[in-house]
Order: C-alpha cells, then sequence, then structure tokens
C-alpha cells in the first residue's frame, strides 16, 4: 500500500503529462524495434549456420559413399569341371582353380608365372564363393559351362569408379600396367560392368571390401535396440510414473532424482564397464552378444526415458487429474486411463531420443565385445554381432582403399536409420495425439 | 490398453533372458588382441569360414596387452581361445595366465611386420637414421655444446640435425602410447636410436630407469602429434601437410603407394623384399597365442591354426601377403608349421 | 491478515481502501468466531462439526459447523482466502491429494463419518461428486466422458445400460439435444459451457448424493451462465448441492441457504434471502453491499 502511494505521489509530482508520441518515445520505440529486428536476424544467421554445417556433412557423407552401392562385376566362362568334385563334399571343390582356369582361357597370351598372378588379382577372392553357392543351389552345373559374373577386385573397383587414376606413375598405383590393359579389353568385350552392389545389403563384414556388408552390423542394431526398447521403454514409464506420480517427496525421493540426472551426464563408456563386470563377469551372459549389448544400452538409455517420462507427466494439466479423481478413479486409474496417455507422446519421444542415441554409440560396446570381426549374420540375442556405428568404426580403421567409400555408405545407411526412427516418433506421436 | 501389452512383452522379455543365461557350449572361436595382427587374423578367419565347415570366428581388436589381460583370464568358453600379439608374451603376463590356469600355451611366430617412417608422394623422399629420428623426436637429446650433458630437446628443422637433410620443421604424425606401433617404434628407433650415445648406453646399466626415461619419452612440444589409432587419419593428413612425417604400419604404406613414400631408415627403403630379408630395420615380429586347453572343446581351433600357418595363407604367395604380412623365410615357416601341428606349448 | 487486506485494496483500486483489521475491535474479533444464525438443520445430509483445515503449520479454516441439507442448495461465499473452498474440497476428501493438508474435526454423510479411517475415498467420491472451476472434460469422446464414471465402479457392464445412464445423465445435464447426434465426437471440442454442463453430467452419472461445485460459471459467458443456474435449480430436486461463488448474484439467484465466510471463520449462515436482505453481522453487510471485495 505504501509503495501505490509512492508511485503515485511521484506521478503528481511531474504533473507535466507524457505526449504519447513525444520524439523521446519514438526513439525508444525505434530503438526497442530495432532489438527485435536484430534478435530475429541473428536468429535466422544461427539456423542458417546450423543447416549449411549439415548441409555441408550430409554432401560431403553422400559424395564420398555413393559410389558403394556400386560394385564392378567381371564376367568369367566358367566350366565347372567335373574332375574339380572328386569329392562328396561340394564345399570342398578347388573353385579357386575355376576362376583361374577361365581368367587363363580369357587371355591365353598370358603365360608367365608372375604375370598369371597378377592376371588373378583381378577378380576377387570372393568369386569362388558365388561359385560355390552357385553349385550348392544347383549341382546339376557340374560338368557344364557357364557364364558368370562374378565381382571385381576392390583395386579394380577403385579403378573403376575413377578413385585410382590410371595416369599415375605406375608404381604409384597397386593396379600395374599389364593389369590395366586386360582390364581395358574386358571392358571393351563388354565383360567388366558396375552393377548395384546387393553384397553391401545382404552381407556381413569381410575383409575384402568387394565382399564386405552392412546386413550384419544392421542386424546386430536391431536386436539390441528392441532388448534396449523392450526393456528400457517400460521400465522407464513405471520409474517416471512411480517418482512423479506416487512416491512421497522426501530426502530418498530427491536423492534418487539427483543420481537419475546424473546418469544421464555419464559417459557412455561407464555403462560399458558396468555391462562388463555385471553382465558379463557376474551373470556370464555371452560376451559380444546384442543381449549383452542390449542391456548396456539399457542402461544408457534409462535415465533420459526417465527424465523425459517424467516431464511429460509433468505437463498434463492437473485439472484432469482432478477430474478423474473427483469422479472417484482411484490414483492407479487416474494415471492409466487419463495422466498416462497423456503423457505417452512425451514419454516416446523421450524414448526415441535415447534409442537414437543408443544406436549411435560404439563407446558402451567397446568394454563387451561388439567391436570385432564378426562375418555370420547374427540370427538371434545371443550370436555374436556387431553393430552399425562399430561396423563404422571398423571399418574406417582399415588399410585398404576400397572401405573409405564403404564407410560413408555405412554412415548413409547410419543417417537413414536415424531419420526413419524420428519420423516413426513424428507418426507415433501424431496417431497418439489424434486419437481423442 | 496397449500399456499393459508393452509391460506384458517387457515380463515376456526378462523370464527369457534368465532362462537364457545358461549358455552351454560356444561353437565360434574367440580371438581376441592386437590390432596389428587383426588384418591377418581376420582375413584367415573369413577364408576358414567361407571354406571350412566351421563358423567364422569372431575377432576382436583390444590391442596386444589388453589380449593377453583376456586370454590369461581363465580357461573356460566366457575365455577367448586365442590373442593376437605385436610382440612376444612378457613372463608377467605368463605368470598371470599359470595363475588363472591357464598353463599350456602354444607360441604362433605368424611373420613380420614393418613401421614405415613416410610422408607424402608431392615432398622428395627423406634419407633418416634412427639417430636422427631419436634427436628429432626424444624429449632430453644430449647437448652439443657439453659432451655427456642433457637439455631439452632444441630443434626445430631437420636441417639442424643433419645438414644434408631438407631445411624443414620437424613435425611427425605418430599413434598414441595405448596403440601397439608406438610401442614398436619407441622400442626400434627410440631406444636404439639413443644408444647411439655412448655415455646413454652407460646409462642402461648404471641407471636403468633414467635410460629408459631418455630413451623412451618422446617430445612434448608440438612436433610430436599423436594423431590416434586411425593409421588411415595419418596418412590423410601427410597429404595435407607434405612437410610431415609419419609413423604407421607397411600395410598401410603397401595400400596407399600413390600418396605416401616410406623414408629410407640407415639406407634401407620399407619393402616387403627389404623387411622379408631383414635389411628393413623398423619391423618386428608377429604372434597369436592358442590356449591349449581349448583345442579340443571349442570346434575348430586345430583346423584354424593349420589355415593360419598353411603356406596358401603365410606363404610368400599367399593371401596374407596380399594383406601386408611379411613372410618369414622358408625355414622358419616350417620349424614353426611343424611345432604349431604338434601343439607344442611354450 | 495484512497481506490480504493488501490484495483487497490493490485489486479495486476505485474503492475507498478498507482496512479490515482496522475495522474492528477486539471484541468483535472474538464474536466473529462465533458463527451468526442457525448452521444446523434438522435432517442433514451431510454434517460439518469443528472442523479445522491446515496446510502445513498454517490454519486454512477452523471451527467450521454448519450442516447440508436435503435437497438444497447452500451457497458459499466470501472474500478470496476465506477457506471457502477448502471446506469444499473437504466435502469428498480431495484436500488428501494435497500434501501437507490435514483435517481435524468430523464431517458425516448421512451419518457416518467420511474422514474415519475405514473409509474408502473411491466410493465416496462417487456419493460426493464435483464440478470444478474450470471445466475439465476428458479427452475423450463425449460418450466416454459421461460413460467413465459408470464403468470403473463397476455400475454396468452392459451396452444398452450403459448407454442409457449416458443418456439420462446427458438429459438431466441439458445437453443431450445439443450433443445426442455427436456422441463419438471430442468432449474437448465443445463450448465453454457445454463443456461444463457435460462435466456436470458426468458427476451425475454416478448418481451421487452430493454435488459439490466450485465455482462452476467464473470461466463461463453470462448465457452460459445462466443455463447452468437453471440447471442447478433443477438439480436440486435429487442433490444435495453445494456451491461456491464469487458471484453474490449467482448465490441469491440458486440457493437456499448462503453461509459467508471469512478468513477461515464462518461468520454468518441462513436462508439465502435474509443474508442478503438484512445481514447481521457487519463483515457480511460489507461483503455483500461490495464495501470490500
Amino acid at each position: 500500500m505504501n509503495n501505490s502511494k509512492q508511485t503515485v505521489d511521484k506521478a503528481a509530482e511531474k504533473k507535466k503529462p507524457m505526449k504519447p508520441f513525444s520524439v523521446h518515445m519514438n526513439k525508444d520505440l525505434q530503438r526497442r524495434y530495432r532489438a527485435e529486428k536484430w534478435f530475429q536476424r541473428s536468429g535466422i544467421a544461427a539456423i542458417v549456420i546450423a543447416l549449411s554445417f549439415l548441409l555441408v556433412l550430409f554432401a560431403s557423407i553422400i559424395g564420398s559413399g555413393y559410389t558403394a552401392f556400386r560394385q564392378t562385376f567381371v564376367e568369367l566362362d566358367v566350366h565347372f569341371n567335373q574332375d574339380l568334385f572328386k569329392n562328396e563334399n561340394i564345399a570342398a571343390a578347388d573353385y579357386p582353380a575355376m576362376i583361374k582356369d577361365s581368367l587363363r582361357r580369357t587371355f591365353p597370351e598370358v603365360k608367365e608365372r608372375r604375370e598369371l598372378k597378377s592376371l588373378y588379382m583381378i577378380v576377387s577372392p570372393g568369386a569362388a564363393f558365388s561359385l560355390q553357392d552357385m553349385i550348392k543351389e544347383n549341382p546339376r552345373l557340374i560338368g557344364t559351362q557357364q557364364k558368370v559374373w562374378v565381382p571385381a577386385n576392390d583395386d579394380v573397383d577403385m579403378l573403376v569408379k575413377g578413385q585410382m587414376k590410371a595416369s599415375e606413375a605406375e608404381d604409384n598405383r597397386r593396379i600395374k600396367d599389364d593389369q590395366l590393359a586386360w582390364i581395358e579389353k574386358l571392358e571393351k568385350d563388354g565383360r567388366l560392368e558396375t552393377r548395384f552392389n546387393t553384397t553391401f545389403f545382404t552381407s556381413g563384414d569381410s575383409r575384402e571390401p568387394e565382399l564386405a556388408g552392412i546386413w550384419g552390423a544392421v542386424k546386430g542394431s536391431f536386436y539390441s535396440l528392441l532388448i534396449t526398447f523392450l526393456l528400457s521403454f517400460p521400465i522407464g514409464v513405471a520409474a517416471a510414473v512411480y517418482l512423479e506420480e506416487f512416491a512421497p517427496k522426501n530426502f530418498w525421493t530427491d536423492l534418487i532424482e539427483v543420481n537419475i540426472n546424473n546418469l544421464a551426464a555419464v559417459p557412455s563408456i561407464i555403462f560399458g564397464l558396468l555391462g562388463l563386470a555385471i553382465f558379463i563377469n557376474f551373470w556370464g551372459l555371452p560376451r559380444s552378444t546384442p543381449l549383452v549389448g542390449g542391456l548396456v544400452l539399457t542402461l544408457m538409455t534409462l535415465p533420459v526415458i526417465i527424465i523425459a517420462g517424467r516431464a511429460s507427466l509433468k505437463s498434463v494439466p492437473p485439472s484432469i487429474r482432478e477430474a478423474a479423481l473427483g469422479i472417484g478413479a482411484s490414483k492407479m486409474q487416474m494415471v492409466t486411463h487419463h495422466v498416462l496417455p497423456l503423457a505417452m507422446p512425451g514419454m516416446l519421444t523421450g524414448a526415441i531420443i535415447g534409442m537414437a542415441r543408443a544406436l549411435g554409440d560404439t563407446a558402451p560396446l567397446l568394454m563387451i565385445g561388439m567391436v570385432a570381426f564378426i562375418v555370420d549374420i547374427p540370427g538371434g540375442f545371443t550370436d555374436a554381432a556387431t553393430a552399425l556405428p562399430v561396423q563404422i568404426y571398423l571399418w574406417a580403421d582399415s588399410a585398404e582403399r576400397a572401405f573409405t567409400e564403404k564407410t560413408s555408405a555405412a554412415i548413409i545407411i547410419l543417417l537413414v536409420f536415424l531419420i526413419c526412427m524420428n519420423a516413426a516418433a513424428v507418426i507415433l506421436r501424431k496417431k497418439f495425439e489424434t486419437k481423442w | 490398453m496397449n500399456v499393459k501389452s508393452i509391460f506384458l512383452a517387457s515380463a515376456l522379455t526378462m523370464t527369457l533372458m534368465t532362462t537364457g543365461t545358461a549358455m552351454a557350449a560356444r561353437d565360434t572361436i574367440s580371438i581376441v588382441g592386437s590390432s596389428t595382427v587383426y588384418p591377418f587374423s581376420t582375413a584367415v578367419a573369413e577364408q576358414f569360414g567361407k571354406t571350412g565347415n566351421f563358423k567364422t570366428p569372431k575377432i576382436e581388436s583390444t590391442g596386444t596387452g589388453g589380449g593377453f589381460k583376456l586370454f590369461c583370464g581363465g580357461v573356460g568358453v566366457e575365455f577367448p581361445d586365442m590373442t593376437n600379439a605385436s610382440r612376444a608374451i612378457k613372463d608377467s603376463e605368463k605368470e598371470k595366465c599359470v595363475a588363472n590356469g591357464v598353463k599350456e600355451i602354444v607360441e604362433v611366430k605368424v611373420g613380420y611386420d614393418g613401421i614405415a617412417i613416410a610422408n607424402a608422394k608431392t615432398a622428395a623422399p627423406l634419407k633418416l637414421t634412427r639417430k636422427e629420428l631419436f634427436m628429432a623426436l626424444a624429449k632430453e637429446v644430449p647437448d652439443p655444446a657439453k659432451e655427456g650433458q642433457l637439455i631439452a630437446n632444441p630443434y626445430k628443422t631437420w636441417k639442424e640435425i643433419n645438414p644434408e637433410l631438407p631445411d624443414a620443421a620437424i613435425e611427425v604424425l605418430g599413434p598414441p602410447p595405448t596403440s601397439g606401433t608406438r610401442d614398436a617404434f619407441v622400442e626400434m628407433v627410440m631406444v636404439t636410436g639413443a644408444e647411439e650415445f655412448d655415455f646413454i648406453k652407460a646409462m642402461a646399466k648404471s641407471d636403468k630407469d633414467k635410460f629408459k626415461a631418455v630413451s623412451e619419452t618422446v617430445r612434448e612440444d608440438g612436433a610430436f602429434i599423436e594423431a590416434g589409432e586411425n593409421d588411415n587419419l595419418i596418412v590423410q593428413k601427410l597429404q595435407a601437410n607434405p612437410k610431415a612425417l609419419g609413423i604407421f604400419g607397411f600395410s598401410f604404406l603397401d595400400q596407399n603407394a600413390d600418396k605416401v613414400q616410406g623414408s629410407a631408415i640407415e639406407g634401407e627403403v620399407p619393402t616387403f623384399e627389404a623387411i622379408s630379408a631383414g635389411k628393413y630395420p623398423v619391423s618386428r615380429p608377429l604372434f597369436f597365442y592358442v590356449k591349449k586347453a581349448h583345442v579340443d572343446v571349442i570346434p575348430g581351433i586345430k583346423e584354424f591354426v593349420a589355415e593360419f600357418t598353411n603356406e596358401k595363407a603365410w606363404g610368400p604367395e599367399g593371401y596374407l601377403a596380399d594383406k601386408g604380412l611379411i613372410p618369414m623365410p622358408d625355414a622358419e615357416r616350417k620349424q614353426v608349421a611343424e611345432d604349431v601341428a604338434a601343439m607344442k606349448t611354450l | 491478515m495484512e497481506l490480504t487486506s493488501h490484495l483487497a485494496s490493490q485489486s479495486f483500486p476505485t474503492l475507498p481502501t478498507y482496512d479490515f483489521a482496522a475495522s474492528l475491535d477486539k471484541t468483535e474479533t472474538q464474536a466473529a468466531r462465533q458463527t451468526v444464525g442457525n448452521p444446523f438443520l434438522e435432517n442433514p445430509r451431510m454434517t460439518c462439526r469443528d472442523v479445522a483445515v491446515f496446510y502445513g503449520e498454517k490454519e486454512a479454516i477452523r471451527g467450521i459447523n454448519i450442516d447440508v441439507g436435503c435437497n438444497e442448495v447452500l451457497a458459499m461465499i466470501g472474500p478470496s482466502g476465506c477457506g471457502k473452498s477448502t471446506l469444499l474440497r473437504c466435502l469428498n476428501r480431495m484436500n488428501d491429494t494435497v500434501p501437507g493438508c490435514r483435517v481435524e474435526g468430523e464431517i458425516c454423510l448421512d451419518g457416518e463419518n467420511i474422514y474415519d479411517p475405514s473409509v474408502d475415498v473411491v466410493p465416496l467420491r462417487a456419493r460426493v461428486g464435483m464440478v470444478f472451476q474450470k471445466p475439465n472434460p476428458f479427452p475423450k469422446s463425449i460418450f466416454d466422458n459421461v460413460a467413465y464414471g459408470p464403468k470403473i465402479h463397476g455400475f454396468t457392464t452392459d451396452k444398452a445400460e450403459l448407454d442409457n445412464i449416458v443418456e439420462t445423465s446427458l438429459i438431466k445435464a441439458g445437453l443431450w439435444e445439443e450433443v445426442k447426434d455427436r456422441l463419438q465426437e471430442p468432449g474437448t471440442g465443445l463450448s465453454g459451457g457445454q463443456q461444463q454442463r457435460l462435466c456436470i453430467a458426468r458427476a451425475i452419472a454416478v448418481s451421487p448424493e452430493v454435488i459439490l461445485m466450485d465455482e462452476p460459471c467464473s470461466a463461463l459467458d453470462p448465457i452460459a451462465t445462466a443455463k447452468i443456474e437453471e440447471l442447478i435449480a433443477e438439480l436440486r430436486e435429487q442433490f444435495s448441492i453445494v456451491i461456491v461463488t464469487h458471484a453474490m448474484q449467482q448465490a441469491s439467484r440458486v440457493s437456499q441457504r448462503t453461509a459467508y465466510f471469512h478468513l477461515g471463520d464462518l461468520i454468518e449462515v441462513g436462508p439465502t434471502e435474509r443474508i442478503f436482505t438484512n445481514p447481521r453481522h457487519r463483515l457480511t453487510e460489507d461483503y455483500i453491499t461490495g464495501r470490500f471485495g
């Protein structure tokens, strides 16, 4: 009351009434508008800068990775020589010999041993496996002559894609002059072309870049994330609901809250160490498996989901709670019938953000043995597996030039998955929201 | 409600998982260890998995020390069957193995790896000695003015060390201390280089710790740059900066012959032939170790070892040579193959 | 006390300031604790005896004695912070959800103390329904809003019977004609007044004995308000209604009895007509004549 009196007194003192459009006020108004404009412009500038960084990132990754989706193939006339299938076991036949034989027949002029060796280098060591697969599928091919497209070696692939320059001095390139001549001849005969690289999407890791694929890593990531989601989402939601709706406010719940917030900021490698100690050494779960990976990622994701869940529970208006309680709903009914459905979109977003983080993380997997060379595609939760980011990490560390483009291609796949996950989040949210 | 079904599903997975814990035997060979041997070991594993009747072994790149730690953890399916190493097993590691019940270990020497000190192709090739490299990279070097005294490394350019070398700033990109390549570089270049100075060599007898500190400590004033474990990154940086030198494994030099060139060390350029003949001084043997107790328990170990020690793999014409492994001389290969076939333990 | 009078004077700056504390001498403050008029009824539905409510250390209301009769509308009026809403929320134990809230004394519904430890609040809240200040329909369909109460209390599992309950409730709430063709549309899509009537329908769908209304029209326009008031008059035939309101005209229009609260005390209670025409206590008079808000 005293205050209001004082202001009245002061106003009375000034006496002279302010003109609303006085020069002074105009100036002030302009300053205010300028400030607003300045703020808006810097906001736009920030967004533009962020977007251009993103664009540069995308452009460089796609630019260096798109070539990995194509692969050079060479056509060979393979004679499935009856003599080479003496053994009962089809897999034990000497397929490399068939490849070598067909290359020799394609280039009859090559005789000398050293030359022959570099001739064989044109075709991928994996070519023998594609022959093996053909015979496995159709044993009647034995004894026949077939035209077969087999993958070219990674160096040839690099040359064809222009990542290795034929104009370089011979010493400086892995493809030598004689090989260059053979490749040119193959190309002229229409026996060399680039095709869509299905291997990249269907096979596991390999030491040969032309045989390496992402599918094993994708499946590993899928199994891990499935476990992560199935565990972390219900546990996280339950924890958030209990803490937000039921738990009494006291020292212990405060302590728990502080700890959860701290956990969300803990570096992910710590969770890997914890997983190693508990899941592998103490529980005895198998190393390098999506099961353990999923559990570790669950630990990492849980705090994020709990925090997001609590925030979205808090945002549900109290009037809804009152309405439910006022009509005689029990607390549990209030939560499950009214509060949880309203909080669910926010919780899902939190979960997806947490899962996206889990999808892109390698550090915790390092400790539990998922950073490994694994060729076989995992068929379940307890098969050895890697994950997408791990595959990127491993390829980035490989000496072969062709792995550079594979690395970028794997990054593209990872980004596609992240985009899909975010899109799924948006769709799910929309669905939950329009339900009422 | 769907909330209920989610809870139900999670409860189901929980029970599934606890029952699934009792995992019995393992049918995949588990290999850990050195990142230097990793490219060779994986190549063998892939070949082995695709041609044989066994699953492809799982190989983790944990580093040599980390590999031994896991390998020596004990006997049982949860412990790896083999470990790769870019150096021979240490006595302390052997003791730890024995303490944990890993009593019989088979050592398999597989070949050599060279460490290249390289620069970009756009620059002139260098001729270096290990003494010069020590003077360029050690934290403390002998004072040129005062015999027998150490001073903080004063050299800024190569020319200051040897007038025949170019007048370019010393700038060397190398792996961090966690890397096996770094260990090998320090051991084979820095220590040998330090021993060229008589008074430092004398230290090895009188004051072992001091000798270690002087010969193994790399300068920290920016001339030596730790470029991370990724050798590809070092190759890229060399291309961008022709004045810099890089330290990495021979296989990366081999794969990037169009971008980088190895410097001659004591007159020897790092080539396949020079390393194989033992002429190139900066090379080291590579090994892997097999737990004998696992041999007949985990299927395929014997066959895997046989594949690795096959001429088709580790011979001069084998596929490991294509990957950059430098084979041992014929006689040595024969000897090792025989020992391994008999599962001769350490 | 200081604070509230400040607030009161500041929110109506045009009125001459009314210093409440100064206007009372000591004896009057003492007398204020003694309710003027007879708060007791012969045949009450609910009874409050010596009710005091504390929020932590703070005493919100004290020593309240009042009865709620059958088939009557009891209006509770008084300036902000006088405790009328607090008392209202005690009648169906909604105050239980407020942390640190403690209720002393005895509140009986049909002779049974609702604060007895053996009483379950869930059926109690079905018997004593509540309508809130802001319309708060569930974000579900109109049908589900009304059917929710009968469903959770297990009144019926039969679809036809449920339809029937929903229809009668909506009819009683005077909303049936407006929404009968769009029962599956979201309740939140209705206008404010319709939403509030939907909330009333939701409350009466569980056949309560008493309906508590906490300023039900404060968020509504005059036309919607008039409709709600009409509805209250009709509902009185079946239910006991306790309404908290800031609008004195509303209290005089809809209620049979009025209770005036001031700073946690029940100052005066009596037939509405008498309270508004002939208030006995000076505070009541000051309030209803608009001398202070």
